[in-house]
């Protein structure tokens, strides 16, 4: 044995103590405070931290496939706009985070718009905040598109997270078209973006009214595993995952006052919602059989 | 505007009466100031002309208009529940003595501008929120508290006034959170707790405006008035426990069933009355504000941002450890010494 410490010898040995070292230098550090924060409370070494569990689902647990992730654009302001399903949890929106962090070839972190009944949650509301979540309203939409961030939304609300299993794949009614108000106005492209396989993670079979009455939740789903089975019932089955990011479009040619124009509102949102529904049919249809 | 004239600071015994009251002075613009409170300023304010009023007396539209100023300020506004004046007297001062004032200003001949210090909690704090509120969001949630009602009703006399005499600019500020060393307001004695109370769970977003930037742009707004509700805010947000840490102190999330009846408890603690709702919201949802109009239109730089308050804050409160909290008080140190 050499006198030395760490021993120099083994340098898997080192390398490990080097990680403790960081680990141990960097807890120490964020407990004193010395982090960095967003303006909407994003804390990108959080987000990093938590990464790995995001990696994990997203190669080994959803084996998730990505059409056209460079169809967004690599900086400056974009807005995708995405089915949405998940029932329990939005891993929709996380896992497009993670595709264009992992297959883009210039990744950022992306925002999402959540729903705001999140930020009521405890604990919930604040873990959101930290990777990269913002309630929805068209002002933090507005403000984070004209700081030329990347937004994620997901215009059916809760009507698609939490419909039922008979209904997955159908997408549903996309509100009342905010999103594209605050495109027109602001000039950002719009990604259309279709995920399929986040239906079959917490298959919903019916739901609790007296438990959604007694938590004050919009809603308390009943899978197969979910409440029966506890916090075990929160493990997302294994369905495999396809995610496509359309063409971008340009609303720029419609100029500044086509956001008080309703029908034009209506109908851009129409069409967005059509080439979102065709491109899940279309993602259905390549995935194959849900599992394996 | 480059000259400004006479002006009059109604509430000028208060500390933030007192600190514009010291930083109009340097100004070569002002001619005269006149301080209009029940009480004398504590310190020496010797270029200040000190005339006794109270504000929720009638009388007052009789002193105002002899006193022939240019540009009144307002900082008679009371934004925290004190332990000898619960929210009900809060009303009197705020919506009453408002209402009196501008009815005295109504009779005032000249008039150029009226700048009120106002508060921001009529934003309120919710989950929902925008993560930044512009000064045209003031009404897109409804008024919970007490307080968040007066100051409604505050702002729509003050509304009103402006609407029924277009030559005066009529600008109501709305401040958010000072916080900084020497300061004494509910929330700073509540960051000085030995051991502070936290909601478990929830994490608030909080803009700290540093007491420089606070006289700063009372000021800046007082020489340079806009019409309309003006945000005085920071730059950028911090979290509730970001800013614990950063100053070292030991927090302690309290459950949501507990945490309701504590704060109220936490708040007589803190000789601040009852810790108000919007104290209890604010600690649960956080708010942020934009200050875009105070930088563009009134012109007013900010010197710190939110961080930047919270370093400040936590230096000043360097060395200060669990064993050796501020004897604020209502502090729990001083009252075992009792």
């Amino acid at each position: 044995m050499s006198d030395q410490w760490p021993p120099v010898d083994s340098g898997l040995e080192l390398e490990w103590v080097e990680t403790v070292q960081k680990t141990i230098e960097r807890v120490l550090r964020r407990m004193a405070g010395e982090y960095h924060e967003d303006e909407y409370g994003f804390d990108e070494e959080f987000a990093e931290t938590v990464f790995p569990i995001w990696e994990f689902l997203y190669r080994h647990w959803w084996r998730v496939e990505v059409d056209g992730v460079s169809n967004v654009p690599g900086h400056g302001r974009a807005l995708l706009v995405a089915n949405h399903s998940g029932t329990i949890f939005p891993f929709d929106a996380i896992m497009m985070g993670t595709a264009i962090q992992k297959e883009h070839p210039l990744p950022r972190w992306t925002r999402a718009l959540v729903l705001n009944w999140a930020f009521d949650l405890p604990f919930v509301s604040y873990f959101i905040r930290r990777i990269g979540g913002v309630s929805a309203n068209p002002a933090n939409l507005g403000r984070l598109l004209g700081q030329d961030e990347p937004v994620m939304v997901f215009p059916e609300g809760a009507k698609g997270f939490g419909k039922p299993f008979a209904e997955r794949y159908r997408v549903q009614r996309f509100g009342r078209g905010g999103f594209v108000e605050v495109a027109l106005e602001t000039g950002s492209p719009i990604i259309p973006v279709a995920v399929v396989g986040a239906e079959e993670i917490y298959p919903k079979l019916g739901e609790s009214r007296a438990l959604a009455r007694l938590t004050g939740a919009p809603y308390v789903p009943v899978t197969p595993l979910f409440p029966m089975l506890g916090p075990l019932g929160l493990l997302p089955l294994p369905s495999r995952w396809r995610i496509e990011f359309l063409e971008p479009i340009d609303l720029s040619g419609y100029g500044p006052g086509a956001s008080e124009d309703r029908s034009l509102v209506f109908d851009l949102s129409e069409q967005i919602r059509e080439m979102v529904q065709e491109a899940v049919y279309r993602g259905l249809v390549k995935r194959g059989a849900a599992f394996f | 505007m480059s000259v400004t004239g006479r002006v009059v600071i109604v509430g000028v015994s208060t500390h933030w009466g007192s600190e514009l009251a010291r930083k109009l002075t340097d100004e070569p613009g002002v001619t005269e100031i006149i301080g209009i409170d029940t009480a004398p300023p504590k310190a020496g304010l010797d270029k200040v002309r000190f005339v006794e009023a109270d504000i929720r007396n009638p009388v007052i539209s009789k002193i105002l208009p002899s006193l022939k100023p240019d540009v009144v300020v307002h900082c008679g506004i009371v934004l925290y529940p004190d332990e000898d004046r619960p929210s009900r007297a809060l009303h009197d001062i705020n919506v009453i003595g408002t209402l009196q004032l501008l009815a005295a200003c109504e009779r005032v001949e000249g008039l150029r501008a009226i700048v009120a210090r106002g508060s921001a909690a009529i934003y309120g704090s919710a989950p929902g929120a925008p993560a930044f509120f512009t000064e045209d969001m003031a009404r897109q949630l409804p008024l919970v508290t007490r307080f968040q009602r007066d100051v409604g009703e505050l702002e729509g006399y003050f509304d009103n006034f402006a609407r029924r005499h277009p030559g005066v600019t009529c600008c109501m500020l709305r401040f958010q959170t000072e916080v900084g060393p020497g300061l004494d307001n509910p929330f700073v004695r509540y960051l000085t707790l030995p051991v502070v109370p936290t909601q478990l769970g929830f994490d608030p977003r909080l803009q700290l405006l540093h007491p420089v930037d606070a006289t700063g742009a009372l000021a800046a707004a007082t020489m340079n008035p806009v019409s309309g509700p003006v945000n005085v805010a920071p730059d950028g947000a911090i979290s509730l426990s970001r800013l614990l840490k950063l100053s070292g102190r030991m927090a302690v999330g309290m459950p949501p069933l507990v945490a309701g009846t504590l704060f109220r408890r936490v708040g007589s603690m803190l000789g601040s009355g009852a810790m108000s709702e919007d104290g209890l919201f604010l600690l649960r949802y956080g708010r942020g504000c934009d200050n875009r109009r105070l930088r563009e239109e009134v012109g007013y730089e900010l010197a710190f941002d939110s961080e930047g308050t919270a370093r400040d804050f936590a230096a000043s409160r360097h060395g200060m450890s669990v064993l050796f909290p501020s004897p604020h008080p209502g502090s729990p140190v001083r009252s075992l010494g009792r």
